[in-house]
Protein backbone atom coordinates (compact mmCIF):
# COMPACT_ATOMS: atom_id res chain seq x y z
CA UNK A 1 0.00 0.00 0.00
CA UNK A 2 1.44 3.47 -0.90
CA UNK A 3 1.74 5.66 2.27
CA UNK A 4 3.10 8.71 0.25
CA UNK A 5 0.95 11.77 0.50
CA UNK A 6 3.15 13.18 -2.12
CA UNK A 7 4.90 11.52 -5.27
CA UNK A 8 6.46 13.21 -7.43
CA UNK A 9 8.38 11.99 -10.64
CA UNK A 10 10.50 13.75 -12.79
CA UNK A 11 8.37 16.97 -12.95
CA UNK A 12 9.71 19.69 -14.84
CA UNK A 13 8.51 23.41 -15.48
CA UNK A 14 10.04 25.53 -18.25
CA UNK A 15 9.14 29.08 -19.06
CA UNK A 16 11.02 30.00 -22.07
CA UNK A 17 14.68 29.18 -22.02
CA UNK A 18 13.91 29.18 -17.77
CA UNK A 19 14.07 25.97 -16.14
CA UNK A 20 11.97 26.53 -12.89
CA UNK A 21 11.81 23.07 -11.75
CA UNK A 22 14.60 20.27 -13.24
CA UNK A 23 13.28 17.05 -13.39
CA UNK A 24 12.05 16.80 -9.55
CA UNK A 25 11.68 14.24 -7.80
CA UNK A 26 10.17 13.80 -3.98
CA UNK A 27 8.06 10.87 -1.84
CA UNK A 28 6.73 13.06 1.44
CA UNK A 29 5.02 10.60 3.70
CA UNK A 30 1.54 10.70 5.07
CA UNK A 31 1.14 12.48 8.32
CA UNK A 32 4.64 14.24 8.35
CA UNK A 33 6.16 17.74 8.20
CA UNK A 34 8.12 17.99 5.47
CA UNK A 35 10.21 21.44 4.82
CA UNK A 36 11.83 22.50 1.69
CA UNK A 37 13.94 24.53 1.66
CA UNK A 38 16.18 26.60 -1.17
CA UNK A 39 17.27 30.12 -1.60
CA UNK A 40 15.49 32.92 -3.67
CA UNK A 41 14.36 31.42 -7.81
CA UNK A 42 15.28 27.69 -6.65
CA UNK A 43 11.86 26.82 -7.33
CA UNK A 44 10.34 26.30 -4.74
CA UNK A 45 7.04 28.65 -5.16
CA UNK A 46 6.86 26.97 -8.63
CA UNK A 47 6.89 23.43 -6.93
CA UNK A 48 4.24 24.24 -4.52
CA UNK A 49 1.69 26.36 -7.52
CA UNK A 50 1.87 23.28 -9.67
CA UNK A 51 1.11 20.83 -6.46
CA UNK A 52 -1.82 23.02 -5.89
CA UNK A 53 -3.14 22.66 -9.26
CA UNK A 54 -2.27 26.64 -10.01
CA UNK A 55 0.22 25.90 -12.76
CA UNK A 56 0.64 23.35 -15.45
CA UNK A 57 3.88 21.44 -15.39
CA UNK A 58 5.77 21.26 -18.69
CA UNK A 59 6.46 17.31 -18.31
CA UNK A 60 6.57 14.70 -15.53
CA UNK A 61 4.01 13.71 -13.01
CA UNK A 62 3.24 13.90 -9.29
CA UNK A 63 0.16 12.50 -7.30
CA UNK A 64 -1.09 13.65 -3.74
CA UNK A 65 -3.06 11.26 -2.29
CA UNK A 66 -3.05 9.38 -5.04
CA UNK A 67 -5.05 11.63 -7.16
CA UNK A 68 -2.64 13.11 -10.21
CA UNK A 69 -1.85 16.65 -10.37
CA UNK A 70 -2.81 16.69 -14.28
CA UNK A 71 -6.10 14.88 -14.21
CA UNK A 72 -7.54 14.75 -11.14
CA UNK A 73 -7.56 18.66 -10.07
CA UNK A 74 -10.69 18.87 -8.33
CA UNK A 75 -10.28 16.28 -6.45
CA UNK A 76 -6.68 17.23 -5.14
CA UNK A 77 -8.32 21.12 -4.29
CA UNK A 78 -11.00 19.21 -2.37
CA UNK A 79 -8.28 17.47 -0.02
CA UNK A 80 -5.79 20.58 0.30
CA UNK A 81 -5.21 23.85 2.32
CA UNK A 82 -3.13 26.43 0.81
CA UNK A 83 -1.56 29.16 2.89
CA UNK A 84 0.17 31.30 0.37
CA UNK A 85 3.16 33.88 0.79
CA UNK A 86 1.02 36.26 -0.22
CA UNK A 87 -2.14 37.64 2.20
CA UNK A 88 -5.07 36.60 0.58
CA UNK A 89 -7.55 37.57 3.02
CA UNK A 90 -10.40 39.61 1.81
CA UNK A 91 -10.52 42.82 3.44
CA UNK A 92 -13.82 43.91 2.79
CA UNK A 93 -15.36 40.56 4.91
CA UNK A 94 -14.73 39.96 8.40
CA UNK A 95 -12.60 37.46 9.43
CA UNK A 96 -15.68 35.23 10.22
CA UNK A 97 -16.90 35.85 6.94
CA UNK A 98 -13.72 35.28 5.33
CA UNK A 99 -13.75 31.45 6.63
CA UNK A 100 -17.45 31.15 5.65
CA UNK A 101 -17.20 32.36 2.45
CA UNK A 102 -13.73 29.59 2.30
CA UNK A 103 -16.52 26.90 4.10
CA UNK A 104 -18.95 27.57 1.08
CA UNK A 105 -16.52 26.99 -1.29
CA UNK A 106 -15.92 23.78 -0.66
CA UNK A 107 -19.92 22.98 -0.77
CA UNK A 108 -19.30 22.75 3.35
CA UNK A 109 -23.18 23.26 4.83
CA UNK A 110 -23.83 25.71 7.28
CA UNK A 111 -24.47 23.43 10.43
CA UNK A 112 -20.53 21.44 9.70
CA UNK A 113 -18.98 24.91 9.18
CA UNK A 114 -20.41 26.91 12.35
CA UNK A 115 -19.10 24.64 15.02
CA UNK A 116 -15.64 24.02 12.76
CA UNK A 117 -15.27 27.92 12.54
CA UNK A 118 -15.51 28.44 16.27
CA UNK A 119 -13.27 25.80 17.04
CA UNK A 120 -10.77 27.12 14.58
CA UNK A 121 -11.36 31.20 15.67
CA UNK A 122 -10.55 30.11 19.03
CA UNK A 123 -7.97 27.77 18.58
CA UNK A 124 -5.97 30.64 16.69
CA UNK A 125 -6.80 33.36 19.62
CA UNK A 126 -9.31 35.34 17.28
CA UNK A 127 -12.81 34.10 18.81
CA UNK A 128 -12.89 38.01 19.98
CA UNK A 129 -12.00 39.72 17.01
CA UNK A 130 -14.22 37.28 14.31
CA UNK A 131 -16.24 40.24 13.33
CA UNK A 132 -13.35 42.64 12.91
CA UNK A 133 -12.13 43.15 9.30
CA UNK A 134 -8.45 41.56 8.74
CA UNK A 135 -6.81 45.15 8.20
CA UNK A 136 -7.73 45.77 11.79
CA UNK A 137 -5.43 42.75 12.73
CA UNK A 138 -1.32 42.41 13.04
CA UNK A 139 0.67 40.45 10.95
CA UNK A 140 0.88 37.65 13.16
CA UNK A 141 -3.63 37.70 13.32
CA UNK A 142 -3.67 37.76 9.56
CA UNK A 143 -1.22 35.03 9.63
CA UNK A 144 -3.22 32.69 12.26
CA UNK A 145 -6.34 33.89 9.64
CA UNK A 146 -5.11 32.55 6.78
CA UNK A 147 -3.91 29.29 7.94
CA UNK A 148 -7.28 29.20 9.79
CA UNK A 149 -8.78 29.73 6.77
CA UNK A 150 -6.83 26.72 4.95
CA UNK A 151 -8.09 24.38 7.54
CA UNK A 152 -11.44 25.13 7.56
CA UNK A 153 -12.68 21.71 5.15
CA UNK A 154 -10.20 19.74 7.53
CA UNK A 155 -7.68 19.27 4.64
CA UNK A 156 -5.59 16.41 4.56
CA UNK A 157 -2.32 17.68 2.82
CA UNK A 158 -2.00 21.32 3.97
CA UNK A 159 0.77 23.34 1.70
CA UNK A 160 2.65 26.23 3.69
CA UNK A 161 4.29 28.46 1.66
CA UNK A 162 6.57 30.85 3.90
CA UNK A 163 4.28 31.13 6.36
CA UNK A 164 5.66 33.20 8.94
CA UNK A 165 7.56 35.76 7.06
CA UNK A 166 7.76 39.32 7.85
CA UNK A 167 6.33 38.06 11.58
CA UNK A 168 7.47 38.81 14.40
CA UNK A 169 9.65 36.10 16.94
CA UNK A 170 6.75 35.71 19.30
CA UNK A 171 3.93 35.68 16.14
CA UNK A 172 6.25 33.55 14.40
CA UNK A 173 6.56 31.17 17.64
CA UNK A 174 2.70 31.11 17.95
CA UNK A 175 2.19 30.00 14.81
CA UNK A 176 4.48 26.94 15.17
CA UNK A 177 3.17 25.92 17.92
CA UNK A 178 0.35 25.77 16.01
CA UNK A 179 1.98 23.60 13.37
CA UNK A 180 3.33 21.36 15.89
CA UNK A 181 -0.15 20.68 16.74
CA UNK A 182 -1.12 19.63 13.57
CA UNK A 183 1.19 17.00 13.39
CA UNK A 184 0.04 13.44 12.53
CA UNK A 185 -3.22 14.80 11.75
CA UNK A 186 -2.26 15.82 8.18
CA UNK A 187 0.77 16.07 6.19
CA UNK A 188 2.29 19.26 6.32
CA UNK A 189 4.51 20.98 2.94
CA UNK A 190 6.03 23.41 4.24
CA UNK A 191 8.52 25.98 2.81
CA UNK A 192 10.68 28.25 4.32
CA UNK A 193 13.61 30.92 4.19
CA UNK A 194 14.24 30.32 8.19
CA UNK A 195 16.19 27.47 8.60
CA UNK A 196 15.53 27.40 12.39
CA UNK A 197 11.81 27.06 11.69
CA UNK A 198 12.84 24.03 9.51
CA UNK A 199 14.85 22.30 12.16
CA UNK A 200 12.63 23.16 14.68
CA UNK A 201 9.57 21.64 12.85
CA UNK A 202 10.33 19.54 10.17
CA UNK A 203 10.57 15.41 9.99
CA UNK A 204 12.51 15.68 7.07
CA UNK A 205 14.38 18.51 4.71
CA UNK A 206 15.02 18.61 1.44
CA UNK A 207 17.13 21.58 -0.08
CA UNK A 208 16.91 22.72 -3.58
CA UNK A 209 18.57 24.87 -5.59
CA UNK A 210 17.96 25.79 -9.61
CA UNK A 211 15.03 23.59 -9.91
CA UNK A 212 16.97 20.28 -8.67
CA UNK A 213 16.75 18.74 -5.48
CA UNK A 214 20.02 18.76 -4.13
CA UNK A 215 19.57 16.87 -0.32
CA UNK A 216 17.07 15.38 1.82
CA UNK A 217 17.21 13.78 5.17
CA UNK A 218 16.58 15.05 8.38
CA UNK A 219 18.03 17.58 10.05
CA UNK A 220 20.97 14.91 11.79
CA UNK A 221 21.03 13.42 8.33
CA UNK A 222 21.48 16.39 6.79
CA UNK A 223 24.63 17.38 8.82
CA UNK A 224 25.90 14.53 8.29
CA UNK A 225 26.71 14.94 4.88
CA UNK A 226 28.99 17.54 5.68
CA UNK A 227 32.74 16.79 5.46
CA UNK A 228 34.65 15.33 8.09
CA UNK A 229 36.28 18.59 9.59
CA UNK A 230 35.14 19.84 12.80
CA UNK A 231 35.64 23.25 15.00
CA UNK A 232 36.51 23.81 18.30
CA UNK A 233 36.62 27.13 20.42
CA UNK A 234 39.50 27.03 22.95
CA UNK A 235 39.01 29.53 25.52
CA UNK A 236 42.56 30.72 27.14
CA UNK A 237 42.55 32.76 30.08
CA UNK A 238 46.29 34.75 29.06
CA UNK A 239 48.62 33.96 25.78
CA UNK A 240 46.00 33.23 23.05
CA UNK A 241 48.23 34.55 20.42
CA UNK A 242 51.23 32.40 21.19
CA UNK A 243 48.82 29.41 21.44
CA UNK A 244 47.54 30.27 18.21
CA UNK A 245 50.71 30.59 16.40
CA UNK A 246 52.04 27.00 17.72
CA UNK A 247 48.62 25.51 16.73
CA UNK A 248 48.52 26.83 13.27
CA UNK A 249 51.92 25.13 12.31
CA UNK A 250 50.30 21.74 13.49
CA UNK A 251 49.56 19.61 10.47
CA UNK A 252 45.60 18.82 11.11
CA UNK A 253 44.91 21.93 11.65
CA UNK A 254 42.52 23.41 8.51
CA UNK A 255 42.09 26.58 9.71
CA UNK A 256 42.52 28.45 12.91
CA UNK A 257 41.05 32.19 13.57
CA UNK A 258 42.02 34.54 17.11
CA UNK A 259 39.90 36.45 18.53
CA UNK A 260 40.59 37.90 21.49
CA UNK A 261 41.17 35.26 23.92
CA UNK A 262 39.89 32.82 21.68
CA UNK A 263 40.81 30.81 18.93
CA UNK A 264 38.55 28.92 16.72
CA UNK A 265 40.19 26.11 15.07
CA UNK A 266 39.05 23.95 12.33
CA UNK A 267 40.21 20.35 12.27
CA UNK A 268 40.58 17.42 9.91
CA UNK A 269 38.32 14.89 12.21
CA UNK A 270 37.85 14.77 15.87
CA UNK A 271 40.51 12.34 16.24
CA UNK A 272 43.04 15.06 15.59
CA UNK A 273 41.37 16.62 19.49
CA UNK A 274 43.95 14.57 21.37
CA UNK A 275 47.12 16.16 19.27
CA UNK A 276 45.73 19.16 20.24
CA UNK A 277 45.42 18.79 24.23
CA UNK A 278 49.19 17.14 23.54
CA UNK A 279 50.14 20.37 22.04
CA UNK A 280 48.33 22.78 24.56
CA UNK A 281 50.36 21.33 27.58
CA UNK A 282 50.99 23.71 30.11
CA UNK A 283 49.05 26.38 28.18
CA UNK A 284 46.36 28.52 30.43
CA UNK A 285 42.98 27.06 28.90
CA UNK A 286 39.78 27.53 30.42
CA UNK A 287 37.32 25.55 28.28
CA UNK A 288 37.54 23.41 25.07
CA UNK A 289 34.19 23.53 23.14
CA UNK A 290 33.03 21.49 20.19
CA UNK A 291 31.03 24.30 17.43
CA UNK A 292 28.05 22.27 16.57
CA UNK A 293 27.08 22.36 12.49
CA UNK A 294 23.97 23.95 11.88
CA UNK A 295 21.56 23.79 9.33
CA UNK A 296 22.72 26.58 7.77
CA UNK A 297 26.14 25.57 7.64
CA UNK A 298 24.73 22.17 5.19
CA UNK A 299 22.62 24.87 3.20
CA UNK A 300 25.47 27.68 2.87
CA UNK A 301 27.80 24.57 1.54
CA UNK A 302 25.10 23.23 -0.96
CA UNK A 303 23.72 26.26 -1.98
CA UNK A 304 26.96 28.31 -1.89
CA UNK A 305 26.98 32.35 -0.08
CA UNK A 306 26.49 34.53 -3.21
CA UNK A 307 23.68 36.36 -3.08
CA UNK A 308 20.85 35.18 -5.57
CA UNK A 309 18.85 38.08 -7.22
CA UNK B 1 -22.26 23.03 -10.53
CA UNK B 2 -22.72 26.89 -10.34
CA UNK B 3 -22.43 26.36 -5.95
CA UNK B 4 -18.83 28.48 -6.65
CA UNK B 5 -20.87 31.10 -8.53
CA UNK B 6 -23.42 31.76 -5.73
CA UNK B 7 -21.16 31.83 -3.00
CA UNK B 8 -18.70 34.55 -4.48
CA UNK B 9 -22.15 36.20 -5.77
CA UNK B 10 -23.31 36.81 -2.85
CA UNK B 11 -19.87 37.93 -1.27
CA UNK B 12 -20.12 40.61 -3.94
CA UNK B 13 -23.72 41.13 -2.75
CA UNK B 14 -22.89 41.73 0.66
CA UNK B 15 -20.05 44.23 -0.05
CA UNK B 16 -22.60 45.89 -2.11
CA UNK B 17 -25.54 46.23 0.75
CA UNK B 18 -22.51 47.23 3.23
CA UNK B 19 -22.20 50.28 1.14
CA UNK B 20 -25.04 50.78 -0.72
CA UNK B 21 -25.32 54.35 0.29
CA UNK B 22 -21.81 55.73 -0.77
CA UNK B 23 -22.51 53.74 -3.99
CA UNK B 24 -25.77 55.00 -4.77
CA UNK B 25 -25.12 58.58 -3.88
CA UNK B 26 -22.02 58.48 -5.92
CA UNK B 27 -23.57 56.34 -9.16
CA UNK B 28 -26.64 59.14 -9.53
CA UNK B 29 -24.73 62.06 -9.14
CA UNK B 30 -22.84 61.70 -12.41
CA UNK B 31 -26.02 60.93 -14.52
CA UNK B 32 -28.24 63.43 -12.57
CA UNK B 33 -25.43 65.94 -13.10
CA UNK B 34 -25.60 65.14 -17.05
CA UNK B 35 -29.52 65.88 -17.09
CA UNK B 36 -29.24 68.68 -15.02
CA UNK B 37 -26.26 70.09 -17.14
CA UNK B 38 -27.56 69.10 -20.77
CA UNK B 39 -31.19 68.47 -20.13
CA UNK B 40 -32.45 71.52 -18.89
CA UNK B 41 -29.55 73.58 -19.43
CA UNK B 42 -29.46 73.23 -23.15
CA UNK B 43 -33.17 72.73 -23.35
CA UNK B 44 -33.73 76.08 -24.35
CA UNK B 45 -31.05 76.15 -27.40
CA UNK B 46 -32.06 72.42 -28.88
CA UNK B 47 -35.50 72.94 -28.58
CA UNK B 48 -37.46 69.07 -29.86
CA UNK B 49 -35.69 66.29 -30.66
CA UNK B 50 -37.23 63.56 -32.75
CA UNK B 51 -40.58 65.34 -30.98
CA UNK B 52 -39.65 64.88 -27.89
CA UNK B 53 -38.05 68.08 -25.38
CA UNK B 54 -34.43 67.40 -25.44
CA UNK B 55 -34.56 66.68 -21.65
CA UNK B 56 -36.42 63.37 -22.22
CA UNK B 57 -34.91 62.97 -25.47
CA UNK B 58 -31.39 62.10 -23.24
CA UNK B 59 -33.11 60.54 -20.02
CA UNK B 60 -33.92 56.71 -21.40
CA UNK B 61 -30.52 56.89 -21.97
CA UNK B 62 -28.72 58.22 -19.00
CA UNK B 63 -30.67 55.48 -17.15
CA UNK B 64 -29.03 52.67 -19.71
CA UNK B 65 -25.87 54.34 -19.42
CA UNK B 66 -25.43 54.50 -15.95
CA UNK B 67 -26.82 50.67 -15.54
CA UNK B 68 -23.75 49.83 -18.37
CA UNK B 69 -21.29 52.15 -16.89
CA UNK B 70 -22.12 50.37 -13.63
CA UNK B 71 -21.93 46.70 -14.95
CA UNK B 72 -18.43 47.85 -16.25
CA UNK B 73 -16.54 49.28 -13.41
CA UNK B 74 -18.07 46.80 -10.84
CA UNK B 75 -16.42 43.81 -13.40
CA UNK B 76 -13.15 45.50 -14.35
CA UNK B 77 -12.36 46.97 -11.05
CA UNK B 78 -13.69 43.84 -9.12
CA UNK B 79 -11.22 41.25 -11.00
CA UNK B 80 -8.30 43.47 -11.45
CA UNK B 81 -8.65 44.40 -7.60
CA UNK B 82 -9.18 40.46 -6.77
CA UNK B 83 -6.46 38.90 -8.92
CA UNK B 84 -3.95 41.53 -8.52
CA UNK B 85 -4.10 43.52 -5.26
CA UNK B 86 -6.13 41.13 -3.09
CA UNK B 87 -4.91 37.39 -4.37
CA UNK B 88 -8.37 37.11 -3.57
CA UNK B 89 -9.33 34.77 -6.95
CA UNK B 90 -6.57 32.62 -6.54
CA UNK B 91 -7.52 32.02 -3.10
CA UNK B 92 -11.02 30.76 -4.68
CA UNK B 93 -8.19 28.72 -7.63
CA UNK B 94 -7.26 26.03 -5.18
CA UNK B 95 -10.77 25.35 -4.00
CA UNK B 96 -12.42 22.45 -5.56
CA UNK B 97 -14.81 25.14 -7.54
CA UNK B 98 -13.91 25.94 -11.59
CA UNK B 99 -12.77 28.58 -12.81
CA UNK B 100 -15.84 29.26 -14.89
CA UNK B 101 -17.55 29.45 -12.02
CA UNK B 102 -15.32 32.42 -10.73
CA UNK B 103 -15.61 34.28 -13.59
CA UNK B 104 -19.16 33.62 -14.06
CA UNK B 105 -19.89 34.45 -10.70
CA UNK B 106 -18.24 38.65 -11.38
CA UNK B 107 -19.99 38.73 -14.67
CA UNK B 108 -23.38 37.82 -12.40
CA UNK B 109 -21.59 40.65 -10.31
CA UNK B 110 -21.31 43.16 -12.41
CA UNK B 111 -24.78 42.30 -14.43
CA UNK B 112 -26.84 42.93 -10.72
CA UNK B 113 -24.86 46.05 -10.02
CA UNK B 114 -25.67 47.58 -13.41
CA UNK B 115 -29.05 46.96 -12.52
CA UNK B 116 -29.76 48.12 -9.18
CA UNK B 117 -28.24 51.28 -10.20
CA UNK B 118 -30.29 52.18 -13.20
CA UNK B 119 -33.01 51.38 -11.32
CA UNK B 120 -31.89 53.95 -8.74
CA UNK B 121 -30.91 56.58 -11.36
CA UNK B 122 -34.18 55.82 -13.44
CA UNK B 123 -36.34 56.18 -9.84
CA UNK B 124 -34.80 59.30 -9.22
CA UNK B 125 -34.70 60.76 -12.53
CA UNK B 126 -38.73 59.90 -12.60
CA UNK B 127 -38.80 61.34 -9.00
CA UNK B 128 -37.17 64.67 -9.62
CA UNK B 129 -37.86 65.34 -13.44
CA UNK B 130 -41.06 65.36 -15.76
CA UNK B 131 -39.85 62.51 -17.78
CA UNK B 132 -42.42 59.80 -17.74
CA UNK B 133 -43.46 56.52 -19.40
CA UNK B 134 -46.08 53.81 -19.08
CA UNK B 135 -44.95 51.21 -16.83
CA UNK B 136 -46.01 48.57 -19.60
CA UNK B 137 -43.03 49.56 -21.44
CA UNK B 138 -40.19 48.42 -19.00
CA UNK B 139 -40.81 45.39 -20.12
CA UNK B 140 -39.62 46.12 -23.36
CA UNK B 141 -36.94 48.11 -21.79
CA UNK B 142 -35.72 45.13 -19.85
CA UNK B 143 -35.38 43.60 -22.85
CA UNK B 144 -32.61 45.98 -23.85
CA UNK B 145 -31.28 46.98 -20.56
CA UNK B 146 -30.82 42.75 -19.30
CA UNK B 147 -28.42 42.41 -22.43
CA UNK B 148 -26.91 45.24 -22.29
CA UNK B 149 -25.72 44.90 -18.71
CA UNK B 150 -24.45 41.59 -19.14
CA UNK B 151 -22.60 43.01 -22.57
CA UNK B 152 -20.67 45.27 -20.42
CA UNK B 153 -20.06 43.25 -17.53
CA UNK B 154 -18.74 40.66 -19.97
CA UNK B 155 -16.59 43.55 -21.55
CA UNK B 156 -15.17 44.64 -18.09
CA UNK B 157 -14.13 41.07 -17.30
CA UNK B 158 -12.44 40.80 -20.11
CA UNK B 159 -10.62 43.93 -19.47
CA UNK B 160 -9.60 43.39 -15.27
CA UNK B 161 -8.53 40.04 -17.10
CA UNK B 162 -5.74 40.89 -19.62
CA UNK B 163 -5.00 44.38 -18.12
CA UNK B 164 -2.68 44.51 -14.95
CA UNK B 165 -2.11 48.13 -14.89
CA UNK B 166 -5.20 50.43 -13.19
CA UNK B 167 -3.81 53.20 -15.86
CA UNK B 168 -4.16 50.91 -18.53
CA UNK B 169 -7.68 50.40 -17.63
CA UNK B 170 -8.76 54.09 -17.09
CA UNK B 171 -6.93 54.57 -20.86
CA UNK B 172 -9.13 52.06 -22.50
CA UNK B 173 -12.43 53.23 -20.47
CA UNK B 174 -11.24 57.29 -22.00
CA UNK B 175 -10.80 55.59 -25.14
CA UNK B 176 -12.73 53.09 -25.73
CA UNK B 177 -16.11 52.58 -23.54
CA UNK B 178 -16.91 56.08 -22.95
CA UNK B 179 -16.48 56.75 -27.01
CA UNK B 180 -18.90 53.79 -27.68
CA UNK B 181 -21.33 55.06 -25.25
CA UNK B 182 -21.74 58.65 -25.95
CA UNK B 183 -21.32 58.25 -29.84
CA UNK B 184 -24.29 55.47 -30.11
CA UNK B 185 -27.06 57.69 -30.14
CA UNK B 186 -26.93 59.11 -25.96
CA UNK B 187 -27.19 62.87 -26.73
CA UNK B 188 -27.98 63.63 -30.01
CA UNK B 189 -30.40 61.36 -32.68
CA UNK B 190 -28.40 58.69 -35.76
CA UNK B 191 -29.56 61.24 -37.85
CA UNK B 192 -27.14 63.66 -37.35
CA UNK B 193 -24.45 61.74 -38.66
CA UNK B 194 -23.79 61.96 -42.18
CA UNK B 195 -25.28 59.60 -43.87
CA UNK B 196 -22.06 57.26 -45.22
CA UNK B 197 -20.97 56.85 -41.14
CA UNK B 198 -24.75 55.99 -40.10
CA UNK B 199 -24.47 52.16 -41.03
CA UNK B 200 -21.14 51.63 -39.36
CA UNK B 201 -22.75 53.25 -36.34
CA UNK B 202 -25.63 51.14 -36.45
CA UNK B 203 -23.58 47.91 -36.37
CA UNK B 204 -22.23 49.28 -32.78
CA UNK B 205 -23.83 46.68 -29.85
CA UNK B 206 -24.30 50.23 -28.00
CA UNK B 207 -26.38 51.87 -30.56
CA UNK B 208 -28.46 48.92 -30.83
CA UNK B 209 -28.74 49.23 -27.00
CA UNK B 210 -29.32 53.02 -26.68
CA UNK B 211 -31.48 53.18 -29.58
CA UNK B 212 -33.37 50.42 -28.58
CA UNK B 213 -33.73 51.03 -24.97
CA UNK B 214 -34.96 54.69 -25.87
CA UNK B 215 -37.70 53.14 -28.31
CA UNK B 216 -38.96 51.08 -25.86
CA UNK B 217 -39.36 53.33 -23.25
CA UNK B 218 -40.15 56.47 -24.34
CA UNK B 219 -43.13 54.80 -27.67
CA UNK B 220 -43.21 51.79 -26.23
CA UNK B 221 -41.76 50.29 -29.56
CA UNK B 222 -40.23 46.77 -29.74
CA UNK B 223 -36.96 46.75 -32.48
CA UNK B 224 -36.15 42.98 -33.00
CA UNK B 225 -32.91 43.56 -34.96
CA UNK B 226 -31.81 45.88 -32.11
CA UNK B 227 -32.81 43.51 -29.55
CA UNK B 228 -31.56 40.15 -31.16
CA UNK B 229 -27.68 42.14 -31.58
CA UNK B 230 -27.29 43.39 -28.11
CA UNK B 231 -28.22 39.99 -27.23
CA UNK B 232 -26.34 38.09 -29.22
CA UNK B 233 -23.46 40.65 -28.55
CA UNK B 234 -24.14 40.07 -24.94
CA UNK B 235 -23.18 36.10 -25.22
CA UNK B 236 -19.91 36.74 -27.71
CA UNK B 237 -18.84 38.30 -25.36
CA UNK B 238 -20.02 36.26 -22.09
CA UNK B 239 -18.18 33.36 -24.02
CA UNK B 240 -15.28 35.47 -24.41
CA UNK B 241 -14.56 36.59 -21.02
CA UNK B 242 -15.12 33.00 -19.81
CA UNK B 243 -12.04 32.04 -22.56
CA UNK B 244 -9.99 34.80 -21.89
CA UNK B 245 -10.20 34.83 -17.65
CA UNK B 246 -9.74 30.63 -18.32
CA UNK B 247 -6.49 31.18 -20.35
CA UNK B 248 -4.91 33.52 -18.41
CA UNK B 249 -5.98 31.52 -15.62
CA UNK B 250 -3.74 28.57 -16.48
CA UNK B 251 -1.06 30.99 -17.69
Amino acid sequence: MNTSALSIHTLTKAYGALTALDSFNLEVDQGSIFGLLGPNGAGKTTLIRILTTLMRQSSGSATIEGFDIFQSGQEIRRIIGVVSQENSLDRYLTARENLELHARLHGMERRLYAPRIDELLELMGLSGRQKDFPDTFSGGMQRRLVIARALVHLPRVLFLDEPTTGLDPQSRRAVWEYIRSLAGKMTIFLTTHYLEEAEQLCDRIAIMDHGKLIAIGSTQELKDHLNGATVYEIDFAEGAAHSAELLGNMPCVIDIKQIGNKVVVTLECWECLAEIVTALNGAPVRRISLQERTLEDVFISLTGEKVRE
Amino acid sequence: MLRGSLAIWQRDMLILRRSIISELVAVVAYPLTIYLAFGIGMQGYIGLVDGAPYSLFIAPGLITMTAVNAAYNESVWSLWFHRRVQFTIESYRVTPISVSEIVIAKILSGFTHGIIKGCVVGLVIFAITPFRFPLEHLVQYLLFLIPGSAFFSCAGVISGTVMDKPETIGKVEAVLVMPLIFMSGLFFPLSSYPSTVIPWVRALPTTALFEGARRALVAGEMMPTAAVQISLSALLTFVAAVYIFRRKMSE
